[in-house]
């Protein structure tokens, strides 16, 4: 799998990215080290223990992330959960995790069978 | 070039190096993981950190936290803030402005754009910073040197006074203290910081009036007759008169307040003082805090005619009105600050004023300059009010002031400068300037270049006499000035500051003494000591030219005299003086040394003896129906040796032996002469026939 399918498969535009950060060599060396960011564990774990600010944080990060590397799903349901938190919004924001969870799963998959094929 | 260091300030470890690896190769990246690490390490750098990149967001201590510090350190008056965000709410982007942040960078990162803001907001900043240096040397300079014109100015009032060379700084300390504390009691008057340092600058002029006052009157010992104390009042108005007379200036603050000081420091708060009788507040302040501080100062001060008066009993002379009556506020100012006084004025040297001065106006303006726009133009109020004082004190000195700028090449003289030089005031490119050119000569431009560039930033000062031609005549003057440096690392030449002094009659005076000194009296040849001297130098400054010294005597003189009479002797010793003179080239030297022997010494090329040769026919010849006849020795350098002395040495050995082969003749020094004796004064054969 190349950089460019591995961005295709998780609904990501590539060439936005390239012409952003203008280096092939720092969005695959990002984007590889995209699932040790600690932020989406954090989230997981503060949103069980009912720790709002703290989501609100961690969700705030991986929103940021997102952008940054143009991954565009996980962005937007990153988003509307930070939106939530930033609400303090804890029942709005249970619904919302489920999606970032899925969206998350589906990019870490996509970038682990990019990183087997180099 | 050595990099600049950026802090980078986000939770995210992700983002950081997405900001560090668009950054690094340009700058070196520090990093710090939130608000609190971002304050410790600013703590420690900030004065090395050229811009911090910052984010809203993060745990502990967010982005407004830090900005909120920065503020209360004053780091944020010079360290360049750009804030990191995906908000774009209003009120979040109008805090942030609000809190001193320059930029906004925003996700998703865009790698041209954050490198170009960054290099952006540096430039700006780097020109904001060199602004503010700029106006920060203005106002020291011309602080220094309107400090310097007020300390000429009270000193010729004091010489002519015959009063300590305090007085004039003393009141001026006295006014400064007494008026601060005076605005700590009451609003009534309405001074602000800057009239305080009106009126003390003002007073220093208190009694320019007294110029005009007869000397015998005003250093006169004993107690002044009712006629002379009537002269020696008028000075208050003569003073107030004086600068009134400034046509240009006496609309100026600084006039006005030093008119009001001259024409009424002598009135009384009871209306019965001088010149116009004023009664109470009618009284400006500013006169009626230099009166006060005036008679302070004269009682604890030694005069011709009494001892000095100690601080405390002065304090309670004048308290019981003993000496004059004043405002109950100022007295009470005055008790109230007797010992604070006492300890300034005992520690006080005009120095420690005028640095504590410029200081606190460098402060303000800069403090201003930050603040905002209103502040800003209160710096430029200060620069214009130095300005102004600076052209009132150089107006009155009438010395040719000028600056000179280098990019662009600009020279600004004073008006009276120009209008005294026939040049314009402001003068674009000056080594092209015609008007200039008649002014400084041919080559005077490149000399004053010449001289600039001789400085360094550690010495910056330079002084070198040329002349200057204006009003028809040409004049010796002693340029001085300074040059004026950037603070960068290297710092880079701006431009200068300086006078021209006329010097011409002083010049002109030990020029002649030199003359007299230096020049044989009566054929006004130089006399040997001279002439050994300057060949010394010319050796030294040209020491591979070829050089000759040539020697010769009047054959047969002495018979010339008893002949003739000493009076002919004479004669012929001036003609052959002017013989000598008009055979050579300016640049040789020639000189009488002594008797009727003379010395020259020339610096050759090719034909020496071609040379050697005119000269000695242009020596003989009849004068009236006495025929003159030389004989000389010469040598050459390459052939004596490179010093004055081997040189006269060998040259009189030649003189020698052209005398044992017959006189009336030229012989050139050779090494076979070495042994061979001396000629000069020594051997001459007196009793030889004439050759009339």
């Amino acid at each position: 799998m190349t950089i460019q399918e591995c961005y295709r498969a998780i609904g990501a535009d590539y060439d936005e990215v390239l012409g952003r950060l203008r280096s092939e060599r720092l969005i695959q060396k990002f984007v590889l080290k995209f699932p040790e960011d600690g932020s989406f564990q954090l989230l997981c774990d503060s949103m069980d223990a009912g720790d709002l600010e703290t989501a609100f944080r961690a969700s705030h990060t991986i929103k940021g992330v997102c952008a940054n590397l143009g991954f565009a799903r996980l962005g937007a349901s990153s988003h509307d959960l930070t939106e939530a938190l930033r609400a303090r919004d804890g029942a709005k924001a249970a619904a919302l995790l489920a999606q970032v969870k899925t969206d998350y799963a589906e990019t870490i998959t996509a970038i682990r069978a990019y990183q087997s094929g180099i | 070039m050595r990099k600049s260091k950026i802090l980078i300030v986000d939770d995210s470890e992700m983002n950081r190096s997405i900001l560090a690896d668009m950054l690094e190769e340009e700058y070196v990246v520090l990093e710090a993981e939130d608000g609190e690490q971002a304050v410790a390490v600013l703590q420690e750098h900030h004065a090395d950190i050229a811009l911090v990149l910052l984010d809203i967001v993060m745990p502990r201590l967010d982005g407004f936290g830090v900005l909120e510090i920065m503020g209360r350190e004053g780091w944020i008056e010079d360290l360049p803030v750009i804030m990191i965000s995906s908000e774009s709410g209003s009120d979040q982007v109008a805090r942030a402005y609000d809190l001193g942040v320059s930029e906004f960078i925003s996700r998703p990162f865009d790698a041209l754009a954050v490198r170009r803001r960054v290099l952006n907001t540096l430039i700006l900043y780097a020109k904001q910073k060199r602004l503010m240096d700029m106006v920060e040397e203005q106002i020291l300079e011309t602080q220094r040197q309107s400090g310097m014109m007020i300390q000429i100015l009270s000193h010729i009032v004091e010489v002519r006074n015959g009063e300590s060379g305090q007085h004039i700084l003393h009141v001026r300390k006295l006014t400064d203290v007494l008026l601060r504390a005076l605005t700590r009691k009451t609003g009534v008057y309405g001074l602000t910081g800057e009239d305080i340092n009106r009126i003390s600058v003002g007073s220093a002029l208190h009694d320019i009036g007294k110029i005009v006052i007869d000397e015998k009157i005003l250093n006169k010992p004993g107690k002044l007759t009712a006629e002379e104390f009537a002269v020696m009042k008028t000075h208050a108005m003569k003073g107030a008169e004086m600068l009134d007379a400034l046509e240009e200036h006496r609309d100026d603050p600084l006039v006005r307040t030093a008119y009001e000081i001259c024409r009424w420091h002598h009135e009384r708060y009871d209306g019965r003082g001088y010149p116009d009788g004023l009664r109470g507040d009618d009284i400006p302040i500013s006169a009626q805090v230099v009166a006060l501080a005036d008679v302070y100062d004269a009682l604890t001060s030694p005069r011709v005619y009494k001892a000095p008066i100690p601080h405390g009993q002065a304090v309670q002379m004048i308290a019981e009105g003993q000496c004059g009556v004043f405002n109950p506020l100022l007295l009470e100012c005055l008790r109230e600050n007797a010992d604070n006084i006492r300890r300034e004025l005992a520690a006080d040297d005009d120095e420690s004023i005028a640095a504590r001065e410029s200081q606190n106006i460098v402060n303000d303006s800069v403090r201003a300059a930050h603040v905002s726009d209103a502040a800003s133009a209160r710096t430029l109020r200060l620069l214009d009010y130095e300005r102004m004082k600076h052209s009132f004190f150089s107006e009155m000195t009438k010395e040719l002031q000028f600056e000179y700028t280098v990019s662009p090449s600009t020279l600004i003289l004073s008006a009276w400068g120009a209008q005294t030089l026939g040049v314009g005031e402001i003068i674009a490119d000056p080594g092209r300037d015609e008007a200039l050119r008649a002014v400084l000569g041919e080559d005077g431009w490149g000399q004053f270049s010449w001289h600039m560039r001789q400085t360094t930033p550690e010495e910056p000062n330079v002084g070198y006499e040329c002349p200057l031609t204006y009003n028809g005549q040409t004049r010796w003057h002693h340029i001085v000035l300074r040059t004026i440096w950037t603070t960068d690392t290297p710092p880079r030449f701006q431009g200068a500051l300086g006078k021209a002094i006329d010097i011409h009659d002083a010049r002109q005076r030990i020029t002649a003494l030199e003359k007299k000194a230096a020049r044989d009296s009566m054929t006004g040849l130089l006399n040997r000591a001279a002439a050994k001297e300057r060949i010394g130098e010319r050796m030294e400054e040209r020491p591979n030219s070829h050089y000759a010294l040539g020697i010769f005597d009047l054959d047969y003189f002495k018979t010339a005299n008893d002949r003739y009479g000493h009076q002919f002797g004479d004669r012929v010793l001036k003609t052959v003086a002017g013989r000598l003179v008009h055979s050579v080239r300016s640049s040789d030297i020639v000189c009488r040394a002594g008797g009727d022997e003379f010395l020259l010494f020339l610096e050759y090329n090719t034909d020496l003896e071609r040379t050697i040769d005119r000269i000695f026919h242009s020596l003989c010849g009849p004068l009236d129906d006495y025929h003159i006849s030389v004989t000389m020795g010469v040598a050459r350098c390459e052939d004596a040796g490179q010093s004055y002395e081997a040189m006269f040495r060998a040259a009189d050995s030649a003189l020698y032996a052209a005398k044992r082969a017959g006189k009336g003749r030229y012989c050139f020094y050779d090494g076979s002469m070495r042994d061979v004796l001396t000629a000069i004064s020594d051997i001459d054969d007196e009793q030889g026939g004439t050759a009339p």
